[in-house]
This record gives structure tokens, sequence and C-alpha cells, in this order.
């Protein structure tokens, strides 16, 4: 154990067996935290606890609340925030970027293809099964060509900073990944409470986000309009995301809709005014695929527009995220995403992938069997986070089921590496001190024709639980401002 | 749909599959009249609905589309459009409350005279059998082998028929035909748009979609694409009354094409087969979706009506 004269951080303790960011090997504080270590440590903790208070009131007044459903009662909750930054230097963000764009446009391809002439899987490269039993393959798409050859346009790449110092990839949200609006909260929350710690640092901004998207939108118009005029559809006011997506009609300057306050004439998209019907070119949706049309998906959907599809399909509307783009956000074709960005790229992948062990491979299941207690088993036809084993935290009994079971249904299982998520000093209040937490990050990528914009900065997701690995929201998760240095 | 003179119960026996009758002179086409109508009344107002109705006659080869009048007694707007599919689908939102609409459909086309067996097959019979084995064939026609809820057999029915593979694709699906027709019995109201083949094979009886099913699923348990198809039989002229819409199977050979199956009545399709759409089963080819916003009962009732006449 290491203590320091820094008074923020004089009971701050670390684990030698955890990667901390801020910390290199010889236990120094990494040069580009040492500014803002300093700058921390000129204030006590007492008035840590003053800005942390106001912070939080600040979240409150702005409105950025969720919604937790309790037995008793419904309360506004804010999402919990950290002062703390973390800081991303150049060099290493800029293998995020290239890696993150590398991976929209490869999983871009793979979309178009597999709605198209499939000839990744005619040549054996993945297997047929990542369309034929995935839920989210949508036959209707079969032969359409979306606006700008485009349909992913918003993905959220999860990454993670493991103990070897590299980033992995844990996932690619390309359905409607979410988060956005908290990065710039964040970043507004911080410079409130300590704005002389940005005067040190050249911080990318990460207001340009909205700007973006609206430019990157209005450049997959449908053929033959001239100034699109973009819209963003929400679920309603009870989805918990519905700050985020006022939020990003309100700065990107646009429309926010619910599905009746659209219909369609004609094939045509139009949105009820006070001045009369307005031609709708471009939707930002927010609504789940199964929602968006009643008349094609579920009927007994009221969320969506009667009709919409068929606009869709003749090209007179543009939907962001394509329909049909979840069939690729799955834990199956994660495991091909190596070899789907050399497919479609010609080119190595930038961000690693976390290896993963399919137990149908007769060579791979006898590794699998033998190194259990290291390896994490997933069911590949569960979702969120159901079924999930974690090697070394089974009793002896409890691998030995695991593994008859694996023995059993072979195919039905994946294995991983235990990955060990990167620490980073997190203010607990419990203790009214800062302590070693787990954090993800999630990454924002648009593509539009021919360009695409990545957020410069991103969520950083804290595991709030000490040991805990999950950092989502709703298992008591928060978040930290993320700062990406200029060079 | 059964045609009239279907034998209602049926004595297992060989089926000499050459003998479908022609109806008709060769290549004289036919020119049909096909009225759909559909009643909805609702014990409350409706305030908000929207319905899609999937009842108008492909234009193909084989069907030359020539007329549609659509009417419904709200004087709605009705709106010509498709659906996911691509296939031509109408459209009504009544912009006014009511308690009663009703929905009127003419459509005219010309259809011409099929002969089901006016095909050259190149390919011999084991070269048709590797061709549909390779992964390219697999993937290109995936969506019509796939198993979805409709066409999922029970676990221990799965082997119910195996092709002979002996003979032809196109002779084993004849014979699977025959199987089908011969299998359940045709026997409306017990069974219903929702009901899986589980019931189906356990209690052998059903209607058109059910007959169909069944032959999707073991066609396609063969490794042979087949598709659910919807559409209108022409039972004859001089025939009235209410009837339904009908469905039929297509499965596709190599180098051969799509070729129609009603295992409903043990024939091919032809002449008499009008087609409206097809899909993976029932559920992708509904008539009528509709999306009402309304409480208390509804009551809804629908004709079909064909005609033919011979073209001069």
């Amino acid at each position: 154990m290491e203590t320091t004269e820094n008074q923020m951080f004089s009971s701050y303790q670390r684990n030698p067996e955890l990667f901390d960011e801020i910390y290199d090997k010889d236990g120094k504080i990494m040069s580009v935290y040492s500014e803002l270590f300093d700058l921390y440590g000129e204030h006590s903790i007492k008035d840590y606890v003053k800005l942390n208070d106001k912070a939080k009131a600040s979240f409150f007044n702005q409105g950025i609340t969720f919604q937790v459903y309790d037995k008793k009662e419904t309360r506004e909750k804010i999402f919990p925030f950290d002062l703390f930054p973390r800081i991303i230097d150049p060099q290493e963000w800029d293998i995020i970027e290239r890696g993150a764009i590398q991976r929209s446009k490869a999983l871009n391809l793979f979309l178009w293809d597999i709605y198209h002439d499939k000839k990744i899987i005619k040549q054996g490269i993945v297997p047929m099964d990542l369309i034929s039993s995935s839920a989210n393959y949508l036959d209707q798409m079969v032969g359409v060509d979306p606006p700008g050859g485009i349909y992913n346009h918003i993905s959220g790449t999860d990454v993670i900073k493991h103990k070897d110092g590299k980033y992995y990839v844990l996932e690619d949200n390309i359905r409607c990944p979410s988060g956005v609006s908290y990065v710039i909260c964040n970043r507004t929350a911080l410079k409130r409470a300590l704005f002389g710690v940005f005067n040190h640092y050249k911080t990318h901004t990460v207001t340009n986000y909205a700007e973006n998207l609206l430019d990157l939108l209005e450049t997959v118009k449908p053929k033959g309009v001239d100034v699109p005029n973009v819209v963003v559809i929400t679920p309603g006011m009870f989805n918990s995301a519905f700050y985020e997506h006022s939020y990003l009609a309100k700065t990107m300057g646009v429309e926010l809709v619910e599905g009746r306050d659209l219909f369609v004439e004609n094939d045509f998209v139009y949105m009820k005014t006070i001045r009369g019907p307005e031609k709708v070119d471009v939707i930002y949706r927010r609504i789940d695929d199964a929602f968006i049309d009643p008349l094609e998906f579920k009927p007994d959907s009221s969320l969506g527009v009667p009709g919409l599809f068929a606009a869709y399909k003749k090209g007179n509307v543009t939907l962001a995220n394509a329909p049909g783009t979840g069939v690729a956000d799955d834990k199956a074709v994660y495991t091909y995403m190596p070899q789907i960005i050399k497919y479609y790229l010609n080119e190595e992948p930038i961000l690693n992938n976390v290896h993963t062990y399919h137990c149908s491979r007769p060579d791979e299941l006898k590794y699998v069997l033998e190194h259990i207690h290291e390896l994490v088993i997933k069911p590949v036809d569960e979702a969120g986070g159901y079924g999930i084993s974690i090697g070394n935290r089974l009793t002896k009994e409890e691998i030995e089921v695991v593994k008859n079971q694996i023995k059993e249904t072979p195919r039905k299982y994946v294995a991983q590496p235990i990955l060990s998520l990167s620490v980073h000093p997190t203010y607990i209040e419990d203790t009214e001190s800062f302590e070693q937490r787990h954090v993800d990050l999630r990454t924002f990528t648009v593509l539009g024709k021919d360009r695409e914009f990545v957020l410069k900065g991103g969520l950083t997701r804290v595991a709030l639980k000490r040991g805990n690995l999950i950092v989502n929201s709703s298992q008591g998760g928060g978040s930290k401002d993320t700062w990406v240095l200029k060079k | 749909m059964r045609l009239p003179d279907s034998p209602m119960v049926h004595v297992p026996q060989l089926i000499h599959f050459n003998k479908i009758e022609v109806y008709l002179p060769e290549n004289m086409p036919l020119e049909y009249a096909i009225t759909y109508t559909a009643e909805n009344s609702y014990e409350n107002w409706v305030h908000d609905a929207h319905w899609q109705f999937l009842i108008t006659p492909q234009q193909n080869s084989n069907q030359d589309f020539v007329g549609v009048e659509f009417k419904n007694s709200l004087n709605a707007v009705n709106e010509f459009s498709v659906n996911g599919y691509g296939f031509s689908t109408i459209r009504v939102h009544p912009k006014q409350k009511f308690k009663e609409i009703s929905f009127e459909a003419h459509f005219k086309l010309v259809k011409k005279e099929v002969n089901p067996f006016d095909f050259i097959s190149e390919d011999t019979i084991q070269e048709a059998y590797d061709k549909i084995n390779t992964l390219t064939f697999k993937v290109d026609y995936e969506a019509f082998l796939r198993k979805t809820p409709f066409t999922t057999l029970p676990n221990n029915k799965e082997d119910i028929f195996d092709f002979d593979k002996n003979i032809s694709i196109f002779d084993n699906l004849q014979a699977l035909n025959a199987f089908t027709y011969t299998h359940i019995y045709f026997k409306t109201d017990v069974t219903d748009v929702n009901t899986l083949l589980d019931e189906i094979i356990e209690k052998r009886h059903g209607v058109c979609q059910d007959f169909t099913h069944l032959f999707c699923a073991l066609a396609r348990k063969n490794g042979i694409p087949t598709r659910y198809v919807s559409g209108y039989l022409h039972q004859g002229n001089g025939f009235f009354g209410d009837s339904a819409m009908h469905a039929w199977a297509e499965s596709y050979m190599p180098r051969i094409g799509w070729i129609g199956f009603d295992p409903t009545n043990n024939l091919l399709a032809n002449t008499n087969h009008i087609k409206v759409a097809h899909g993976k089963d029932y559920s992708d080819c509904s008539p009528l979706i509709g999306v009402v916003y309304t409480t208390g009962r509804n009551k809804t009732s629908h004709t079909v009506q064909v005609s033919s006449q011979q073209q001069q």
C-alpha cells in the first residue's frame, strides 16, 4: 500500500492486482494525470463533498434523471456522476477512434452483404445460422438499398482497457445505442463545478455531437430531396431514455415526435403541424424495429406509424438506424468480427476482440474444459447476461455441473478469457474517500455517405460496487467525464 | 378451400400423378373477375383504424392484371402501396369515427393457360440432388428452407415423409402432395390462423393453410425451398356463394424454377390458381391486417367470388 501527501487521495488504496489507469508500473502518477492530481489535491475532501452535492443538484435541475421502479414507489434518480475525470491521451485515442470507424464500416458492409448477395456466408467465412437463427434478421430488408448505403448510422462501441494496457471491444451496439446525452451533460456538470481545471488541459469538445449527427443524417437523405426535414421519433416520455431523445432533438434543432404525430400518405411521411402537414425525409428513430409500423410488424404497437415501412421500402424516407440492423448486434456476430473486418476491408482489426472459443469445435472444446477456471462461459442464444458462468468464481461442484452442460450440448456455448477491466479513482460517498473502481468506455460513431464522425470523448461507466465488473446504470453504475486530449 | 368435387373422406390409395385433368384447350387465355367483400361492425365507436389488404392478384408471367376497383363504405381514401415483401396492398385509414365499415374489391385479370408439366429439366436426378446440397443453394433459398413457427414439425414426426433419392425431386414433391392430401382430412372451423402443425398432425384435420403448412414443412425438411402462396381458386363457372381465399405451396427445383403444388386438392397449381402473394408461411401473407382502436365486441365477415370467361 502506498500513500501520498495529496489530501484528496491520501487514503487511496491500490490493489497491485488491478490495472490502475492513473499510475504507471512503478507506482508513479502517469504524466497526463499529474497536473490534475495536484489540482484536485489542493482541495480537501470536505470541499469535494460540497462540490459533489452541487453537481448532483445540477443534474436534478437539468432534469437528467431516470426512473427507478420500486414495489412501493417510482422515484426519479440521477445517473451517479463522478467528478474525477478520465483522461485519454491522443495516441491511445487515435487507436480507439480508428478502431471504432473500422468496426462500424465493416459492420455496414456486412449488413449490406447479408441483405443482398450473402457472399460472406457462401464463401464459408461466417455460418448461415448467423442469419437464419437470428430473431433480428428482417426478411423484408432483403434487396432493399438504404439511402446512402448506410445501415448503422449510429454505433455505440463498448471498449475496456485490460491489464495488458490494450483496449478490447466488448460489444458493438448498433440498434439504438444511448448514453450520448450523458457525455455532454457530464462535461457541462464538471465545468460548472470545477471550471478551473479545464485551463490546464487541452481537451476536445463533446458538444459538437448534435451538429455532426445532423450533418451526417442529411448526407443520407432520400433521392430527390434538396434540404431534408429531419425528425427524432421517441416512444414517449415514459421511456427511460426520453431525456436523451428530447436533448438530441433540441440540440440538433429538429422536431421531437411520437408515432401519432406522423402519418403516411401515398407512401410519403408527413408530420402534423399547426401549419398543416409537413413532409419528413429523415427519421432518427429511437424505437425498435418491431414497433415502427404496426401494419408490417407488431400489430399491437401504438408507438409506430402505419405505412412507414412501405414509405421506407419505396425510398421516400430514411430511417436511422436502418431496420434489420440489429442482426449484426449479436454475440455470435461479434465472435466473427476479426474475419468480417478482414473480409470486407482487407485490414487487420485495430481494436482487439476478446478471443472466443467455440465449444462446437473439438480442439477448442478440449481447451475450454481444461481451462474452465480462467474462462467466462456464455450460452450463445441467451441475452442480457443470463446463463453466464465466471470460471474463477465457481466452486468445484459448480465447475463439474458447467462442464457437463457444455459436454451435453457443446454448440450452445462459447467461452472467453476473464477480462480484468482497468480501474480508476472514484469518489465513494459511503466512505467519503476515493477508491479503485472498474471502468469501461462507450464510444459513439456516426456513419454518413462517404463521411464519418467519432465523438472525441465517450461515456466512461463506473461500477460503483466494490469488485463489481458490471457497469450498467441499472446495476448501480455511475459515469465520469472523459477527456480526449488534443495532440 | 376445397374443390367441390373433392372427396371428403379419404381412402388411402395409390395416386396416378400424370392424370391431371386439363380443363381448357391450350393457349387460350382466360379472363377472371374476382370480387372480395369484407364487413366489419363494432359494438362501440371506432376513433382510429388502419387496414391493409393483401388481396390484389400478382402481376407475373402467367397473370396479366388488368383492373382493380376498390370501395369502402365511408368513402375514405384507398391507398395503393406495397408490403414489406413488395406485394401490392391497399391501405385504408378513415378520418371519421364509425361503428360499421365495409369494403368491396373487384379485380380483373387475364390468365395464361398453364400446363404444369410444361418444363424441361436438363439435370439428371443425381445432379439435382447435388445442387440442392451446395452451400450457395442453401444460402440463396435460406428463407424458404427455414423452420418458422407454422412450419415446425413435432419432434417425433420429423421423418413422416422422406424423399426417395432414386426418383426426381419433382416426382417426390408430387408424392408429397398426395401424402399431405391423404394425411389430413379437410374440415372447416376446427382450426384457425394460429393453429400449429403439432395439433394438425395429431388431429389430422384442417383447411388449406394447414395442408400448405404441412407440405411446406416436409418439403423444406427434405431440402427443397418451398413457399406459402395465398390467392384465389376458381372452382368452375357458375359457382357462386360464400367462400374464402385459398392457399397452396410453391417449391423450387434446380433449372425448373418454382412450381405450384396444391396439397388440399392434390393438384398442381394451374390456370385456376390465381396468385396474390407468397411468403414463409401464413403470417407473411395475411390477407387483412387491421389496427383498430376501439373497445367491446366486433364482427367481421368476408366473401370471395371468382368467375371466368374465355377470351374471344
